[in-house]
């Protein structure tokens, strides 16, 4: 446990770090920026997907859930996002435990297509509900220049610090669960559920606690992530691929289930993405996914318990 | 690109480059009208240097693409473009949600955007450094319906039943939201008010619907494969009331390719259209083999807009080109081909002179036939021609 936080602090110092010494209105410091929410983002679905063994493909229903409620919060009743951050978070906790009452006797493939149904149900009804989410045309969060009271920026980097205490907490939490007795019912379940069941653990309560902590956790990452784009669409943050494929994706590319996974997975995807669209742009854009999808396989079949692998089996540990 | 680095190399003119970013879908499902941008650019570009309009400047301008597949990428790429190449000034991106995510960055880093995107709330935001060339999509809805019924006039077969039929999406509602209103405000009946998930898999629900219906007239708002699917539904089903298509889809050379014949007589709203610029678009189809889309004619129209502002400005400071840009009215090279003649703005950065045309299929082209001062040809209604 003591490592697991050192790790998270370390991270956090070099983010911070680099925060304070890149230009703040630049490139790298968004990329920075962007890796943190990736990593969180990751971190907030490896809670249930890691922890439980709950390979959730619909995590982008509660980051579309963090998202709007804070940013139409915002818009109709000038409530900063501060403010509607909690309210998302409780708002999404309350979904998780409502979608866990027809999913939670699911398991494996079955558990998966549910959520991702459930995510993609998301987007259409954010689609045809205009008066509460503006419909497919997307909202603009309020411009207000620099201001700590409405958590905006001008440049990314004064996003550094916010994003790195949401890393921290995302990640802390993932810790504490992990090491703690929630951790231990969790995986308990993840092994064999019906043992565990024996074993007199309230493997429904267990679920339904894990999956409301990590659905309110990818609402907050969602909120983060609309102050600072600015501009949402129910295909933006409902989005199966670039989001609920994305948080299961970073998870697994790094290491399921471990911390470091995550924040590896992040590293990797982000940087390789950035570099790609850089790079190819100009010549041959059309081969950037190409390139990217055949990398991915590739570490997934080298590495299938994840590149975080590379060093836990040198320890010896695996 | 292989003449712009000849150029380059051979370089007259001893100051670095001038850099304006290029932020299109050059991947993705719209690839194709990012690929159309770029070649509308490049041309724009050519004619630019052909015709001397670069000499002023002092200096070569250099084009950096970024490849915006999806409006999630917009926000990075856009910030590299500004604070790692160095642009002055930013073109794009045809999609409306890539265009307003791409604005937000631009106008937190005092950078001037051009785009023509429909999407109403790109110039409603109150923002300074976007500048839209083309008409608002609720503007587009409401011109597709009045001219259609002012041509249905004169054919002498008025209009009183319309159906609308729209995608889901951004550019669907928006549009299908024009059309509404005006038909409720004209006293025109609405028959059929049905929207469509993209990508549609059959239209036949929608075709037997609009055959039961009884409408005159109708407006299927679409992007491309679904466009395609919805007009030769009709077509198999002998269903042959006048269509107008809703830009998108329904003006690119694809449109033919996709339904051969079928594509005869159907109508268009549509921004600009490229016979208002003859020379041009003749050069444009013996390099790339197809007629000019719009998009290419518009974005290369705003290209020059921001190469002549920045020449008038006589500086790379984008808080100038801005000023520049928001103040030049320019009517010659790519901005006389758009309607209205110019390029020019009001202070919120929307287009003061431009309005839609109506265009229609005519064998491999599309012929401007509304309204009548731009009109390159008449009209034919249900076979007719309109006097």
């Amino acid at each position: 446990m003591m490592r697991s936080l050192l790790i998270i602090a370390a991270v956090a110092c070099v983010a911070l770090l680099l925060g304070a010494v890149l230009q703040p209105r630049g490139y790298a410091v968004r990329v920075v920026c962007l890796i943190l929410l990736a990593a969180s983002l990751g971190q907030c679905w490896n809670i249930v997907g890691g922890l439980a063994n709950q390979v959730s493909l619909g995590h982008a229903a509660f980051f579309g859930i963090g998202a709007y409620t804070s940013t139409m919060l915002q818009i109709k009743f000038g409530l900063s996002p501060w403010a509607g951050l909690p309210i998302g978070m409780l708002f999404a906790a309350l979904v998780s435990v409502l979608l866990s009452i027809p999913t939670m006797r699911l398991k494996g493939p079955y558990f998966s297509l549910a959520t991702l149904a459930f995510g993609e149900a998301c987007r259409i009804v954010a689609t045809a509900a205009t008066g509460l989410t503006g419909g497919p045309q997307g909202v603009s969060v309020p411009f207000a220049g620099n201001s700590w009271l409405l958590l905006q920026f001008r440049g990314a980097g004064a996003y550094v610090p916010v994003f790195v205490g949401l890393f921290v907490v995302v990640c802390v939490a993932f810790t504490l669960l992990a090491n703690g007795r929630l951790g231990y019912m969790l995986r308990a379940i993840r092994e064999n559920e019906d043992a565990a069941e024996v074993t007199g653990i309230n493997t429904l309560g267990v679920r339904l606690a894990g999956g409301a902590i990590s659905a309110a956790l990818t609402a907050a990452t969602g909120t983060m992530f609309a102050q600072f784009t600015f501009f949402i669409d129910p295909d933006i943050v409902f989005s199966a691929t670039s989001i609920s494929i994305r948080a299961a994706l970073i998870a697994i590319l790094g290491g399921v289930g471990t911390l470091a996974g995550p924040i590896v997975g992040a590293l990797v995807i982000v940087p390789l993405e950035e570099l790609l669209s850089a790079y190819l742009s100009n010549k041959a854009a059309g081969i950037a996914p190409l390139i990217f999808g055949l990398i991915l396989i590739g570490i997934v079949v080298w590495r299938p318990s994840g590149l975080v692998s590379l060093v836990t089996q040198r320890r010896g540990r695996t | 690109m292989a003449a712009l680095a000849t150029l380059a190399a051979s370089n007259a003119w001893s100051a670095e480059p001038v850099k304006i970013g290029i932020l299109v879908p050059l991947s993705g499902p719209t690839a194709q009208f990012g690929n159309n941008i770029r070649n509308g650019v490049e041309l724009a570009l050519e004619d630019m240097k052909e015709t001397g309009g670069l000499k002023a400047l002092g200096a070569d301008v250099e084009l950096v693409y970024a490849d915006v597949p999806a409006p999630n990428a917009a926000a990075a790429a856009t910030q590299r473009l500004i604070s790692q190449d160095g642009v002055v000034g930013i073109i794009g991106s045809f999609v409306s949600s890539i265009t307003l995510a791409a604005s937000e960055v631009t106008e937190r880093a005092g950078v001037p955007m051009m785009t023509h995107s429909f999407a109403d709330q790109i110039t409603s935001r109150g923002y300074k450094f976007i500048f839209q060339v083309a008409n608002k999509a609720s503007l587009f809805g409401e011109k597709q319906l009045t001219y259609a019924l002012d041509i249905a006039k004169r054919a002498g077969s008025p209009v009183s039943k319309i159906a609308i039929l729209y995608e889901d999406t951004a550019y669907g509602t928006a549009q299908a939201k024009g059309l509404r209103d005006t038909a409720n405000r004209l006293g025109i009946q609405i028959v059929v008010d049905e929207s469509y998930p993209l990508n549609l898999t059959d239209a036949s629900p929608l075709v037997n619907k609009l055959r039961a219906s009884g409408a005159d007239l109708v407006f299927p708002v679409s992007y491309f494969n679904d466009a395609i699917l919805i007009i030769r539904t009709m077509r198999q089903q002998n269903l042959d009331i006048p269509t107008v298509g809703g830009a998108a889809g329904y003006i690119i050379p694809d449109f033919k390719k996709g339904l051969g014949d079928l594509v005869e007589g159907v109508y268009s709203i549509a921004p600009a259209n490229y016979d208002a610029l003859p020379a041009i678009a003749e050069k444009y189809k013996k390099k790339y083999g197809a007629f000019m889309p719009h998009e290419a004619l518009m974005y290369g129209a705003a290209f020059q807009h921001m190469v002549k502002a920045i020449e008038v400005a006589q500086s790379r400071d984008p808080e100038k080109i801005r000023d520049a840009i928001a103040a030049l009215r320019k009517c010659d090279g790519f901005s006389a081909g758009l309607p209205g003649g110019c390029t020019a703005f009001d202070a919120n950065g929307l287009t003061s002179v431009a309005f839609p045309v109506f265009v229609q299929w005519r064998g491999d082209d599309i012929v401007t036939v509304y309204p009548p001062e731009v009109a390159k040809a008449p009209a034919y209604w249900r076979g007719k021609e309109v006097k």
